[in-house]
């Protein structure tokens, strides 16, 4: 991405704005230097974005959806899911839904995408505007959800959209899947070089692949220094980190993010220094973050000297990626993109989890029932059930919603998780 | 009037059993080759609204499930598909995808399960091709309890889903001209027994309510119904009682999966991936807003209706999704809408009695 003197526009917008200091919280190890890089990247992104209309085609995405292929025909790519996540860890998730409700989208649905509608229906974000879409990408690997809410921005935007559609794996993924995958993915080209009127370049496409492969992979690293005894991050910096690769992948952006990240958490291992100063317990995290209890939690934690060392959720982005390979683009994504955990059926979740589980030494299981995310929420008190008896860690159950907040009972969240805590702690 | 008493279930599919040695399936909803299944003698009795109380499957789903899929899984873990050979999940949303994994994955009921994963739209040349495939791998998997696909028995049952389609469809469009002199009750009840009749049953039961049915419909004011499915029964009671007709539906369970037009196909697979490819718009393959409005609107002109009841089951987020646009579209054309979101299997409430009262007021 090219400089445009970011950190001089955000010392700009932060002019006459009075923030109050936020305390740190003392049991907290010393914060990430990237997290300065990461916010000057994001809000280059956001930034950027405003002025891609008219000069590039700009198409809206899904998180899973396989942008390595929309890359080569110069679409700006913006994703309505991270927009949603800082919408909700800037609180502004309710009044967003509430414009969505108004307008006849019910309380019971997706939270992401009621933000999404409430922005259509009020231009309202915290990001100053958003740019206006000529195409939308979808893939229902992560839900069928991304689909009806794609569907409905389609007709109001007047625009086309494209569904990349991933068999469910109920099983094995098939051969029949993977070719229909494939023959999805050659049928696109013609499309989406009438809608860019760009010339798909093959070249250029296996580039983007390997850079996006790269990416997904220094990001595994990344998450994997948490094995380290204290982690050098907690699962919130992680899920804050996890803008670039959902947002960015297949660009060098992120990969150079990713490097940075890298070095500094290896430089953190090295000198044992922790994300939290007592690591006296070590957790996983189920499903998205809850965006509006993000600090709340990781002081509530780090406190108890609990840490969040893995998660099911930033795991995602590089659990497939080895899959990609340059040599077979169409292939390699098809793979890549359809054995994500959210299209892969739920022994896969259980195996992947008792995984994480050991190889992170996890004590603890804290699964976040997503109002918002049925296919990541339907089946979590079956696998609360099996984890405990066959791991025998405590686990505990959150209802809650990633970013409506008035779904969230703080009163039932904290006798659960002080439960929790005394099992813990035994 | 003919009434039309359907054995009990369970003895007819014991009987179906007995007498053709069939193999009873629990289907979920809503999209499978139902004429695959008849032509490898496997009868499949659909799972929508088993009249149980939720207590069981609580403890396996979150409270912001739809009915559907909680009723469904109380039916298993009660122990209810005892008489049942195996199920077959069709990929409908993420909640029965979901549902499909807990129960062979975590639950293990002790029968086979099956999965058939339907294209989502927008269809391309792709989607025909795997379509067919699915079939193929659907029936050589079945094969492995059943038997082999006979050929030219696949072919006769085909012809038969197309009869039934055919009757349907003519059921449909007298009713919608108000030529068909049944309640709402009635016709609901009838349409209802194609979820778990074998078609030889089937196909005459529905020609008997046909031909006892003809005749010119009483003064009544037509609506259109569009959701998931009439449940509970009441609600139409109630409006046979106003005196509203359903003059057609767009309801998942009915006229979204009956009113499929006839292929000319000879080839059994392509047949059925013909009639998949050709059924009226719905949710659960992605069709467009504004297809679903179209056709809505084209019901609404086809049968005179003076309304449209979105007939929604609680957390049901694709039919949720639709429902602001369609409702926008119908208001655009001057036509009244009442949504109303139920359970399955619930009692009429004088709240709900009281808004249709007030819904049918406004049309008359």
């Amino acid at each position: 991405m090219k400089d445009m003197g970011v950190p001089g526009i955000m010392r700009f917008s932060r002019m006459g704005k009075k923030r109050r200091p936020r305390k740190k919280n003392a049991s907290l190890g010393p914060p990430l230097e990237c997290n300065s890089r990461l916010r000057e990247l994001m809000a280059t992104h956001y930034l950027l974005s405003r002025y891609a209309q008219g000069a590039k085609p700009v198409a809206w995405v899904t998180s899973g959806a396989p942008v390595e292929i929309l890359r080569p025909f110069g679409f700006y790519t913006f994703y309505p899911e991270n927009h949603g996540a800082l919408c909700g860890a800037q609180k502004m998730g309710p009044e967003l839904c509430a414009e969505a409700e108004e307008h006849g989208y019910h309380q019971d649905l997706c939270s992401y995408a009621r933000i999404d509608l409430g922005h259509y229906f009020s231009g309202k974000t915290p990001v100053g505007r958003l740019p206006k879409p000529d195409l939308l990408f979808a893939s229902n690997n992560i839900c069928q959800t991304v689909v009806y809410w794609y569907k409905a921005l389609a007709e109001y935007w007047k625009i086309p959209l494209i569904l990349f559609d991933t068999p469910y794996n109920f099983r094995e993924i098939s051969k029949a899947d993977i070719s229909y995958m494939v023959r999805q993915l050659e049928e696109m080209i013609p499309l989406l070089e009438q809608i860019s009127k760009r010339r798909f370049r093959y070249k250029r496409f296996r580039e983007i692949v390997g850079i996006a492969k790269e990416a997904s992979l220094t990001w595994g690293e990344v998450l994997s220094t948490m094995k380290a005894r204290p982690s050098p991050m907690t699962i919130f910096d992680a899920f804050t980190h996890l803008a670039p690769i959902v947002s960015l992948r297949g660009l060098p952006a992120a990969l150079e993010h990713y490097r940075a990240l890298l070095a500094e958490l290896e430089k953190r291992v090295a000198q044992g220094v922790g994300a939290i100063k007592n690591e006296r317990w070590r957790l996983m995290w189920d499903n998205i973050a809850i965006w509006y209890k993000m600090r709340d939690f990781a002081n509530l934690f780090a406190e108890r000297g609990m840490n969040f060392v893995t998660a099911t959720y930033t795991n995602a982005w590089t659990e497939t990626i080895g899959y990609l390979d340059e040599t077979k683009p169409f292939e390699s994504m098809a793979k890549a993109y359809s054995l994500v955990i959210l299209n892969n059926n739920l022994d896969h979740r259980l195996q992947l989890m008792e995984r994480l589980i050991q190889e992170f030494q996890v004590d603890g299981l804290v699964i976040h029932s997503a109002r918002s995310c049925k296919p990541y929420s339907v089946g979590q008190y079956d696998l609360k059930r099996l984890i405990t008896e066959r791991l025998e860690i405590p686990t505990v159950v959150i209802e809650a919603d990633i970013t409506d907040s008035r779904a969230y009972s703080e009163e039932q969240a904290m006798v659960r998780l002080e439960a929790f805590f005394e099992t813990l702690e035994g | 009037m003919t009434e039309f008493h359907s054995p009990s279930r369970k003895d007819y599919l014991l009987k179906q059993r007995e007498m053709y040695g069939r193999h009873i399936f629990g289907v979920f909803p809503a999209q499978y080759p139902r004429e695959l299944l008849w032509a490898m003698n496997i009868l499949p009795v659909e799972i929508w609204d088993p009249p149980l109380d939720l207590s069981y499957a609580s403890a396996h789903l979150q409270s912001y499930i739809c009915s559907i899929v909680r009723l469904g899984l109380e039916f298993i873990v009660q122990d209810k598909a005892d008489i049942l050979d195996g199920f077959l999940f069709p990929h409908t949303c993420d909640s029965i995808q979901n549902l499909s994994s807990i129960v062979n994955d975590y639950l293990k009921p002790g029968k086979p399960c099956y999965f058939f994963y339907h294209p989502k739209w927008p269809y391309r040349e792709s989607s025909h091709r795997f379509y067919i495939e699915q079939l193929r791998d659907l029936a050589a998997q079945l094969g492995d309890q059943v038997g082999d696909l006979d050929y030219t028995q696949f072919q006769q049952y085909a012809e038969k889903g197309e009869e039934v389609a055919s009757v349907m469809r003519e059921l449909y469009s007298l009713r919608a001209s108000g030529e068909l002199c049944a309640s709402n009750v009635e016709f609901y009840r009838t349409i209802r027994q194609a979820e778990f009749l074998h078609p030889d049953d089937l196909i005459p039961l529905l020609e008997t309510f046909l031909e006892n049915s003809r005749g010119s419909q009483a003064s009544e004011t037509p609506v259109i119904l569009t959701g998931v499915l009439p449940n509970p029964p009441e609600i139409l009671a109630l409006l046979d009682e106003l005196k509203i007709r359903v003059g057609d539906d767009d309801l998942l369970a009915c006229g979204r999966r009956y009113l499929v037009p006839p292929s000319q196909a000879k080839d059994p697979f392509e047949a059925l991936a013909e009639r998949y490819f050709h059924m009226p718009p719905c949710t659960t393959i992605n069709s467009p807003i504004r297809e679903r409005l179209e056709n809505l609107i084209s019901k609404v002109e086809g049968s005179n209706a003076k309304g449209v009841i979105f007939w929604i089951v609680k957390f049901c987020e694709p039919e949720l999704f639709d429902m602001p646009h369609l409702i926008e579209g119908l208001k655009k054309r001057g036509l009244p809408t009442l949504v109303i979101d139920v359970e399955p299997n619930q009692e009429l409430t004088g709240q709900l009695t009281t808004r249709i009262e007030a819904f049918v007021e406004m049309l008359a």
